[in-house]
């Protein structure tokens, strides 16, 4: 089934990805977390050691899917093109940026849709900083920002990323190796199978349509062309009807339990991060691991940067906290962005404008 | 909605490839504009040039005045 050829296709693609995540919620992920690339990257991140945080440590079956769905789905519709060699380390560093900038908002922008179809505020304001990102993306194509292109390369190596996902999934199941959280958002978790087929379904159908959040509104900033937002348009539909039909609709700021923090400037500057490396990078956080799923090594060492950079984040204290309800008190502490993490997200900003106007496009003219 | 018709579609090897091609195409007055790349051609999220079928020697022209490589030249349904 062609599912690119229409914008109400693109959109019912949107719609089964928001299905899966709705399942997902319903069934045991973190409230208003459902399906978060940059949060679940940290998670298995956390579960295979690479860093201590107890509270954030689970291999997510969901990441595992989404490779392997793109994986296979790419295999199976001859679309699987193994390349690499389009600045491989630059695109380490934008992954590294990319999942800082996340955990200073407490999410990557599909995270950020859900959380707005929930009525969270912080999320609306946060979509500000996303735009802004991309529009300094484009205007950076547009002075002829590039990495440079890829070439292809033995079928294997676009496979490796695969074949590592497939490995942590066999430890999961099978062994007690990995760490996993008894307590906080990484014991809350949809039952590993239903976790395992929402990934393939939504690596699928996110591979087919071309899901992606940076490159939906780079489109329509650079060509005002509303396809991939269709998409986005039909995932945050499902998730608003669902959440208000189970009630998890709350249209404020400072609401416990959702992890999200209120401190606006750094919600806007963390965004701000995320959709300016995306850019650069050539994709949100999502579309990273579809295109690492279906060969691109550039695009896998991007996810290898965003593990080690949620690694990083919490290693070196740079990751938000949410506001959450304290259980002795009872009383709402409001969550915050340490210093480390503001220090480290305008580090990051820099870098992306170092990295988006020394990168210039080779001119033979 | 405007009717899809049989367009030639220059793809390329990168993003800035495709910014360069629209900039030189708007100072020549090149006929074309710059869309994603059609899903049908490519599982990537590239950029591509978009121009009358007719215009395939102009483009061509272009291309080899400014040094700008293609990644394949095709005819779809845009």
């Amino acid at each position: 089934m062609n599912l690119s050829d229409s914008k109400k296709k693109l959109a019912l693609a949107g719609v089964v990805c928001g299905i899966v995540a709705a399942l997902l919620a319903y069934f045991g992920n973190p409230a208003n977390m459902a399906f978060c690339i940059a949060c679940f990257i940290r998670d298995t991140a956390g579960a295979l050691g690479m860093h201590q945080a107890e509270a954030v440590q689970y291999a997510r079956p969901e990441i595992i899917g989404l490779v392997l769905g793109s994986f296979l789905i790419s295999v199976a519709t001859k679309e699987y093109r193994s390349t690499a060699g389009s600045s491989p380390m630059i695109r380490f560093v934008l992954g590294m940026i990319i999942m800082i900038g996340a955990l200073v908002f407490l999410g990557c922008p599909l995270r950020m849709v859900i959380r707005m179809s929930a009525g969270d505020l912080n999320a609306w304001v946060a979509l500000i900083g996303f735009i802004l990102g991309i529009a300094t993306g484009v205007f950076a194509l547009k002075k002829g920002f590039s990495l440079g292109r890829a070439y292809i390369t033995n079928k294997e190596s676009g496979a490796v990323i695969s074949v590592i996902v497939l490995g942590i999934l066999i430890l999961a199941l099978f062994t007690t190796l990995l760490k996993s959280s008894e307590t906080g958002p990484g014991s809350m978790h949809a039952p590993v199978i239903l976790a395992l087929i929402g990934g393939l379904v939504f690596g699928a159908f996110a591979q087919k349509s071309r899901m992606c959040f940076a490159g939906s509104i780079r489109d329509i900033i650079l060509m005002k062309n509303f396809d991939l937002f269709c998409v986005i348009a039909g995932l945050f539909v499902v998730m608003l009807v669902f959440n208000v039909a189970t009630g998890r609709f709350v249209l404020a700021f400072d609401t416990p339990g959702i992890i999200a923090h209120s401190e606006h400037l750094w919600n806007i500057l963390g965004m701000y991060t995320v959709g300016f490396a995306a850019v650069l990078a050539g994709g949100c956080p999502l579309r990273q691991l579809i295109l690492a799923g279906q060969g691109s090594s550039d695009a896998a060492m991007t996810v290898v940067g965003m593990f080690v950079g949620a690694a990083l984040c919490h290693n070196l204290g740079l990751a938000a906290s949410g506001t959450a309800l304290d259980a002795k008190t009872q009383e709402v502490v409001a969550g915050a962005v340490p210093l480390n993490g503001k220090v480290a997200c305008i580090i990051c900003i820099i870098l992306l404008f170092v990295i988006a106007f020394t990168n210039k496009r080779e001119s033979k003219a | 909605m405007r009717k899809k018709e049989l367009k030639l579609v220059v793809t390329f090897h990168t993003t800035a490839d495709a910014m360069a091609m629209e900039k030189f195409c708007k100072e020549q007055e090149t006929p074309g504009r710059i869309i994603p790349v059609p899903r049908e051609i490519s599982a990537g999220c590239g950029l591509a040039w978009c121009a009358p079928l007719e215009d395939r020697e102009k483009i061509a022209a272009v291309m080899k005045e400014t040094g700008i490589e293609e990644e394949a030249m095709h005819e779809c349904m845009v």
